[in-house]
């Protein structure tokens, strides 16, 4: 009962989310301690395929109604296109054939925090929610 | 799609180009010798910006990137140094030597622009990140 009480909620939809916030969280930050690595190459996890996997994971539950989001789509396995480190190919490569824009860098670290933020937030409300049915509150 | 964190990202960038540009020209205010060790006056480069599409919102906001760097083309100033081994041998500027004619006043002035468009974008992504983060109090 717990279960499927969680499980129908966004509740697991939001875990995903912040489990793939955290992981690029640990990339970005990789990138920016080799911020004068030479020829070290930016790497990140690709966001459109996740949210994109996430779509397909929410829609497929809802059509089923079978209750839960499969579990831990962000921890798939290699080769697969969400582990891919994405091609950023897109800034400055220098002459000590390394490409970390440090600006870059901490917009997206920034950008993924208000993403991870978000979700917690969201959880968050959901979690008083339940709180309020429990305690009988109004 | 760009938002207008990644806008305010492409300015820091272009900002950041333009300051290291300003910077070369003043380190290499008195080089005369290029990196072959050849005889040639050091000539100021400068960033010429353009707005960037790639990095634009739906609403039809654009950021900015480094189109080109331009060498600058302008006359050395001339110092009469007869005994230096770079010295011209003949025509007018006989005996004398050719170096950068790099204006300090101007660069750091351009410097100083720079940095402080970079602080205004600064400003801007801060602005961006607070109407994130009070939008998100609607949920509190």
């Amino acid at each position: 009962m717990i279960s499927t009480m969680f499980d129908s909620s966004t509740i697991p939809m939001l875990q995903e989310v912040i489990g793939f916030a955290q992981a690029r969280h640990e990339i970005l930050a990789g990138n920016i301690a080799n911020i004068d690595t030479p020829g070290y190459r930016t790497r990140d996890l690709n966001e459109e395929v996740f949210h994109d996997k996430l779509k397909k994971a929410i829609k497929a539950r809802d059509q089923s109604r079978s209750g839960a989001i499969s579990p831990g789509i962000a921890k798939v396995k290699d080769g697969d296109p969400m582990r891919e480190v994405r091609d950023s190919l897109n800034s400055v490569l220098y002459h000590d054939d390394s490409n970390v824009s440090l600006e870059h860098q901490v917009t997206q670290i920034s950008k993924n925090q208000f993403m991870h933020n978000l979700a917690i937030s969201i959880m968050n409300s959901q979690f008083r929610l339940m709180e309020a049915a429990i305690s009988e509150r109004v | 799609m760009a938002s207008a964190l990644d806008i305010s990202t492409s300015a820091l960038v272009a900002q950041r180009t333009q300051l290291d540009l300003i910077s070369a020209n003043i380190a290499n205010i008195s080089t005369v010798v290029n990196e072959d060790g050849k005889y040639e006056p050091y000539q100021p480069r400068y960033a010429v910006l353009q707005t960037d599409n790639d990095v634009s919102t739906t609403s039809g906001a654009s950021g900015v990137k480094v189109a080109t760097v331009e060498t600058d083309k302008r006359e050395p100033n001339y110092r009469y140094e007869p005994d230096s081994p770079y010295a011209i041998k003949t025509g007018k500027w006989k005996d004398y030597v050719a170096y950068p004619n790099i204006n300090m006043t101007t660069e750091m002035v351009d410097a100083l622009q720079a940095t402080r468009a970079y602080e205004a974008n600064l400003g801007v992504m801060e602005i961006s990140k607070s109407l994130g983060r009070e939008t998100l109090r609607i949920l509190v």
